[in-house]
C-alpha cells in the first residue's frame, strides 16, 4: 500500500506538471503532447478517483493541497474533457470534494467552488452570444437541447467542406486551407469515439486532397485504428481500406490485433477463424495488392517464427479462401493482375492454383493435382530457377491454396489405382518442404508402402485396428521415420477410416491406438475440423463420412477439455509445446510497431 | 389517470420552481422525491409510448399549459411541452438543480450521490443520467473544439450553423404550439417577437425558411387519425405570420442582407410579392437631387439608393421564375411612371440603367 501511495505521489507531481504546461500556451506542440497523453491522464483520474473516494473532502485538501489547481486546470482542458469517460471520471472525483454539512467558512467557499467547477464541466465553453441564448431560453429550450443539434450542424458543414474541397480542386477560394485540415485530424483525436463525430472522421479519412504530403495528422489515424480494433467506432469498410493506405503502421496493428485473436482462440474451429478473419475486414482490403502484400509478409514472418504453427497455416489457408472470395466479389471495380498480388510466383502456377474445386467436376480433380505437382517440382528441382524464389517460397505459395493438398491425400486413400508419382510427391512435399531430393524420395516410397497396405484393408469386410495399425507400421530394417513423415501417414489413415466401408466400426479404437499424447489428439482434431471445413465449401455431400467426422470431432473436444494442462499451447512441429505469449511476441518481433509496454 | 395528470402537472410545478430560488428550502428529501416524480415519469413515457388514448390526454392537458395571450410575464412555452418531453425530464430537472446556486449544501451533496453514483452501479437503465449527462459534457466540449479549430478565419460557417440550429429548434416548437384555435402559431411568433432579439430572430426566421423540407417525422404516423389538427409545416406558419405582421416583415425585408432575401424569396412566392411590393414603397419615398446627381431620401428612415439597388442587384440575379417577375415589375413601374429613357425622372428608369437591363 505504502509503495502504491509513493507511486501515485510521483504520478501526481507529473501530472500537475504537465497540466500546468498545457495550461501556459496552447500552441500546436502542446496540444499535440496532450492528445498524446490523453488516454494515461485519464488512468491517473481514475486511481485519483479511487483514492479520494476514501475520504471526506477535509482529509483530500490536507493530503493533496494543490488539487484544487490540479482539478481546475483538467477542466479548463477541452481536449480532456473531450476524451473518452475523462469528463465523467472528472465529476466523480469532483463530487468527493463536496461537503454535505460545511461547518466553517473555508469549507462553505471550497463548496462553493467546487459547485462552480462542477457547473463549469456541464456547462463548458459557452460561446454563444446572448441573442442566441435569449432565444433558446425564449423557446423554453435548455442548452442540453441546443448542443447535440449545434454538434450535428457543425459536423454537417465541416463535412460538406471536405467533401466540396475534394471535388472543386481548383479552386482555391474555395478550398480548405491544409493545415486546417491537418488542425482538424488533430482535434477528432480525443473525440473518435463519440458518434456524433463519425460522419467527420469518415470524410477526414477518404478526404484526398492535392498535396504530395499526407495531410493529417498520424496520430489521427492512429486513434481511428485503435477505435476500430476495440469496435468503439462504426466505419463503413471504404473509410477503413483508405485508413490502412494511408497509414502503414495501423494497417500492421490491425493484422497483430487478427493475430492475437486467432492464436488465442479455441484451436480446431476453422469457422471461427472465418469469422474473426471476415469481421476483420482484412480480406477485403487485401483486395489492394499493397495491403496483401504488407499482410501477406506478417504471415510469411508469423509462420517462420512459428516454425510453421498449424494454426498459423489454417489462418493463411481460410485468409486465403475468404480473400479469393472477396476479390471475386470485386471483380467488377479493381482490376490488378495476378503478378501484383504475387509477384514471385510463377503466374501459370498461381492461375492453377486459384481454380476452385467446385468448378472442376471431382473425376477430373487428378488434372490439376498433377499439372499443380509438376510445376512446383519444377522450380523446386530446378536450380537456375532462381526468379520464382526456392522451396520455402513455392511451398508458401503453394500453402496458401492447402486445400489442394488434402484433396491430394483423400483422392490417394479413395481410389484403386496405382498412386501416381506426382500426387505422391505433392504430399510430401506440402508436408516437409526442406527435405531433399533423397528423403522426399524415401517419405514417397513409405507412403506408396503405406497405400498399398491400405488397398488390400479397403474391401476387407473383417477390418480390425490392429489390421490398420499393421498398415501403418514402420519397417524394422529402415530409418525411423520422420515427425512430418508420421503426420503424412497419420493423415492417410484418417482419411481411410473416414471413406473406407469398414472404417467407421474401428475408427474410435484406431484413434486411442494413435493419440496417446494431448498433441495428437489436437493434430487429429485440427485435421478433422479442416476436412469438415473443406467439403463444406466444397458442397460435398457424403453424409456418412461427416457425421463420423463430426462425432469423432465432439469426442476428441471433450475429451481435451477435460485436460487443462493441454490448453494454451500451440504445437511446434516438431511436437513440443509453446504458449500463446510467447508465440504472439515471436510475431510482434518482426514487425515496424512494437506495442507501448 | 386522473392521478396521472395530476402527477403531470405537479412535476411541471416542480420544474417551474427548480430554478428560482425557492429550492433553498429544498431538503435531501424534497430533492429524492423530484428525482423520484421524474424517474417515474420517464417510465411513464417508456410504458405508454404506444397507448395512443394515454398520450392524447396527457398531450391535450399540456396545452392548456400555454400562455399564448400576451402580456404575461412568464414564457409561453410551458416546462414539459409535449409525451416525448417526458423521456428527459429527469435530464431537465437535474441540470436545473445543478445549476440553481440556491441550492443549499446537504440537498446538493444528495443529489450528486444519486447523479453519480460512480462506476460499477448496474443500471436498471440503459441510458442513465450519469451517462446523459457525461455525453452532454462531452458534446459541449466537442463545438468547443470543433469551432476552434475547424473555423478559425471562417466565421461564415459557424454562424450559418448555429443559425440552421436555432431555426431548426424554432421549427420543432411550431409543431407543439396547440393549433385547436389555429391561431396558436402566430400569436407564438408574436410574443417571441415582442420578446427576443429581433436581428437575430428575423435571421433564424430566414434559415428555418431555407431549411430543405422535412421528411415526415416517425410521431405523426402515430398520431390518432381522428384529432383535428393540421399539420401545416412550420414554414408555412412562418409564411403565414410574415405576411400578417407588417412591423416584422418590413424589418424582416430591410434587416437581412440582400443574398439572404433573394433565396428565401426564391423558395416562398409569396414572400416575394410583399418583398417586391415593400421595395417599390420604399423607391417612391426617394426623389432626385439636382445638385448632387442622385436619389435621395427626405427623412432618416428612408431607405438609401445604394441599399435599394443592392437588392435590387442580387434578386437580378436570382434564377428565373424570379428574377422574370422582378424584372416585369420593375418594367411595368418604369411603364406607369411615364417610360422615361433619361436619367433622373423616374427612379426606376435609373434603377433599369444601373442594373444593365434597361431597354
Amino acid at each position: 500500500m505504502a509503495q502504491d501511495s509513493v507511486g501515485f505521489s510521483s504520478d501526481y507531481q507529473f501530472w500537475m506538471q504537465k497540466l500546468s504546461l498545457w495550461d501556459q500556451a496552447f500552441t500546436l506542440e502542446t496540444q499535440k503532447d496532450t492528445c498524446l497523453h490523453l488516454p494515461r491522464f485519464q488512468e491517473f483520474l481514475r486511481q485519483m478517483y479511487e483514492v479520494l473516494k476514501e475520504m471526506d473532502s477535509n482529509m483530500i485538501i490536507e493530503r493533496f493541497p494543490t488539487i484544487g489547481q490540479l482539478l481546475a486546470k483538467t477542466c479548463w482542458n477541452p481536449f480532456i474533457l473531450a476524451f473518452d469517460e475523462s469528463q465523467k471520471i472528472l465529476l466523480w472525483c469532483l463530487c468527493c470534494l463536496i461537503n454535505k454539512e460545511p461547518q466553517n467558512s473555508e469549507e462553505l467557499k471550497l463548496n462553493s467552488w467546487t459547485r462552480g467547477l462542477l457547473s463549469h464541466v456541464l456547462s463548458a465553453f459557452k460561446f454563444d452570444t446572448k441573442e442566441v441564448d435569449l432565444f433558446i431560453q425564449g423557446l423554453g429550450y435548455a442548452p442540453a437541447d441546443y448542443y447535440p443539434g449545434l454538434l450535428k450542424n457543425m459536423v454537417l458543414s465541416l463535412v460538406s467542406e471536405l467533401r466540396e474541397n475534394h471535388l472543386n480542386g481548383f479552386n482555391t477560394q474555395r478550398r480548405m486551407a491544409p493545415e486546417k485540415i491537418r488542425f482538424l485530424s488533430q482535434v477528432c483525436v480525443p473525440l473518435v469515439t463519440l458518434p456524433d463525430i463519425q460522419p467527420l472522421v469518415e470524410a477526414l479519412l477518404t478526404y484526398h486532397g492535392h498535396e504530395p504530403q499526407e495531410v493529417l495528422w498520424p496520430e489521427f489515424f492512429d486513434a481511428v485504428n485503435e477505435a476500430f480494433l476495440l469496435k468503439k467506432i462504426s466505419l463503413p469498410t471504404s473509410a477503413v481500406i483508405c485508413l490502412w493506405l494511408r497509414h502503414l503502421p495501423s494497417l500492421e496493428k490491425a493484422t497483430l490485433h487478427l493475430f492475437e485473436k486467432l492464436i488465442s482462440s479455441e484451436r480446431n474451429f476453422l469457422r471461427r477463424i472465418e469469422c474473426f478473419l471476415k469481421d476483420s475486414l482484412l480480406p477485403e482490403a487485401a483486395c489492394y495488392p499493397a495491403i496483401f502484400r504488407i499482410v501477406d509478409e506478417m504471415f510469411r514472418y508469423a509462420l517462420l517464427e512459428t516454425d510453421g504453427a498449424p494454426e498459423v497455416l489454417a489462418a493463411i489457408q481460410v485468409f486465403t479462401w475468404c480473400f479469393v472470395e472477396a476479390l471475386e466479389k470485386q471483380n467488377k471495380q479493381l482490376k490488378f493482375t495476378l503478378k501484383t498480388y504475387f509477384p514471385y510466383a510463377s503466374p501459370s502456377l498461381v492461375m492453377v492454383l486459384l481454380q476452385h474445386p467446385k468448378d472442376i467436376p471431382q473425376k477430373l480433380w487428378h488434372q490439376p493435382l498433377k499439372h499443380i505437382s509438376e510445376m512446383l517440382r519444377e522450380i523446386v528441382e530446378d536450380q537456375t530457377h532462381g526468379s520464382y524464389g526456392g522451396p520455402f517460397e513455392c511451398w508458401f505459395l503453394f500453402i496458401h491454396f492447402g486445400g489442394w493438398a488434402d484433396i491430394a491425400a483423400e483422392q490417394l486413400v479413395m481410389s484403386e489405382a496405382e498412386p501416381p508419382e506426382a500426387l505422391l510427391w505433392l504430399l510430401a512435399f506440402s508436408h516437409s518442404p526442406r527435405d531433399r531430393s533423397q528423403q522426399r524420395a524415401q517419405t514417397m516410397v513409405e507412403v506408396k508402402a503405406v497405400l498399398s497396405h491400405l488397398k488390400k484393408l479397403l474391401r476387407s469386410p473383417t477390418l480390425s485396428a490392429r489390421d490398420l495399425q499393421a498398415a501403418a507400421a514402420e519397417s524394422q530394417d529402415r530409418d525411423p521415420r520422420p515427425p512430418s513423415c508420421q503426420q503424412l501417414i497419420r493423415h492417410l489413415l484418417l482419411n481411410f477410416l473416414l471413406w473406407a466401408p469398414g472404417g467407421h466400426a474401428i475408427a474410435r479404437e484406431v484413434i486411442t491406438l494413435m493419440a496417446p499424447t494431448d498433441e495428437l489428439s489436437h493434430e487429429i482434431a485440427g485435421f478433422l475440423d479442416q476436412t469438415l471445413y473443406r467439403w463444406d465449401r466444397l458442397c460435398l455431400e457424403a453424409p456418412r463420412s461427416r457425421k463420423l467426422a463430426r462425432e469423432l470431432l465432439a469426442e476428441l473436444h471433450a475429451h481435451i477439455q477435460h485436460r487443462p494442462a493441454a490448453h494454451g499451447a500451440a504445437v511446434h512441429a516438431a511436437g513440443s509445446p509453446r504458449s500463446r505469449d510467447e508465440t504472439m511476441r515471436l510475431i510482434r518481433r518482426g514487425t515496424s510497431s512494437e506495442d507501448e509496454p | 389517470m386522473e392521478s396521472l395528470l395530476q402527477h403531470f402537472e405537479r412535476f411541471s410545478e416542480v420544474l417551474a420552481v427548480s430554478r428560482t430560488t425557492h429550492v433553498r428550502t429544498w431538503d435531501p428529501a424534497t430533492v429524492r422525491r423530484a428525482l423520484q416524480w421524474a424517474r417515474y415519469l420517464r417510465h411513464v413515457h417508456r410504458r405508454f409510448g404506444r397507448h395512443v388514448r394515454i398520450r392524447m390526454a396527457l398531450e391535450r392537458r399540456l396545452q392548456n399549459q400555454w400562455r399564448l395571450e400576451g402580456g404575461s410575464g412568464s414564457s409561453p412555452v410551458p416546462g414539459l411541452t409535449n409525451f416525448q418531453a417526458l423521456e428527459r425530464c429527469d435530464l431537465l430537472l437535474s441540470l436545473r438543480l445543478l445549476e440553481n446556486q440556491a441550492l443549499g449544501d446537504a440537498a446538493y451533496h444528495y443529489l450528486l450521490q444519486e447523479l453519480f453514483p460512480g462506476p460499477g452501479v448496474p443500471d436498471a437503465d440503459p441510458e442513465t443520467l450519469q451517462g446523459s449527462l457525461a455525453r452532454l459534457a462531452r458534446r459541449r466540449s466537442a463545438v468547443h473544439l470543433l469551432r476552434f479549430s475547424g473555423y478559425g478565419e471562417n466565421s461564415v460557417l459557424e454562424e450559418d450553423s448555429v443559425l440552421k440550429t436555432q431555426a431548426e429548434l424554432l421549427l420543432a416548437r411550431l409543431r407543439e404550439v396547440p393549433k385547436a384555435e389555429a391561431e396558436g402559431p402566430s400569436r407564438f411568433l408574436s410574443i417571441l417577437w415582442e420578446r427576443l432579439p429581433q436581428n437575430n430572430f428575423l435571421k433564424v426566421i430566414a434559415a428555418a425558411l431555407l431549411l430543405p423540407p422535412s421528411s415526415p417525422r416517425p410521431q405523426e404516423e402515430e398520431l390518432d387519425p381522428g384529432t383535428p389538427k393540421t399539420l401545416a409545416d412550420g414554414d408555412q406558419e412562418l409564411v403565414r405570420w410574415l405576411l400578417t405582421k407588417s412591423d416584422a416583415m418590413a424589418a424582416f425585408c430591410r434587416n437581412l442582407p440582400a443574398g439572404l432575401l433573394t433565396s428565401v424569396a426564391g423558395r416562398h412566392p409569396e414572400l416575394s410579392r410583399v418583398y417586391l411590393g415593400l421595395l417599390a414603397d420604399w423607391a417612391r419615398h426617394l426623389h432626385y437631387d439636382l445638385q448632387k446627381g442622385i436619389w435621395i431620401g427626405t427623412e432618416s428612415q428612408h431607405v438609401p439608393w445604394e441599399e435599394l439597388y443592392g437588392k435590387f442587384q442580387s434578386l437580378c440575379q436570382a434564377p428565373p421564375p424570379l428574377k422574370d417577375d422582378v424584372l416585369a415589375a420593375l418594367e411595368s413601374c418604369k411603364a406607369k411612371d411615364g417610360d422615361f429613357q433619361v436619367r433622373g425622372l423616374s427612379i426606376w428608369t435609373d434603377l433599369l440603367l444601373a442594373l444593365g437591363c434597361g431597354s
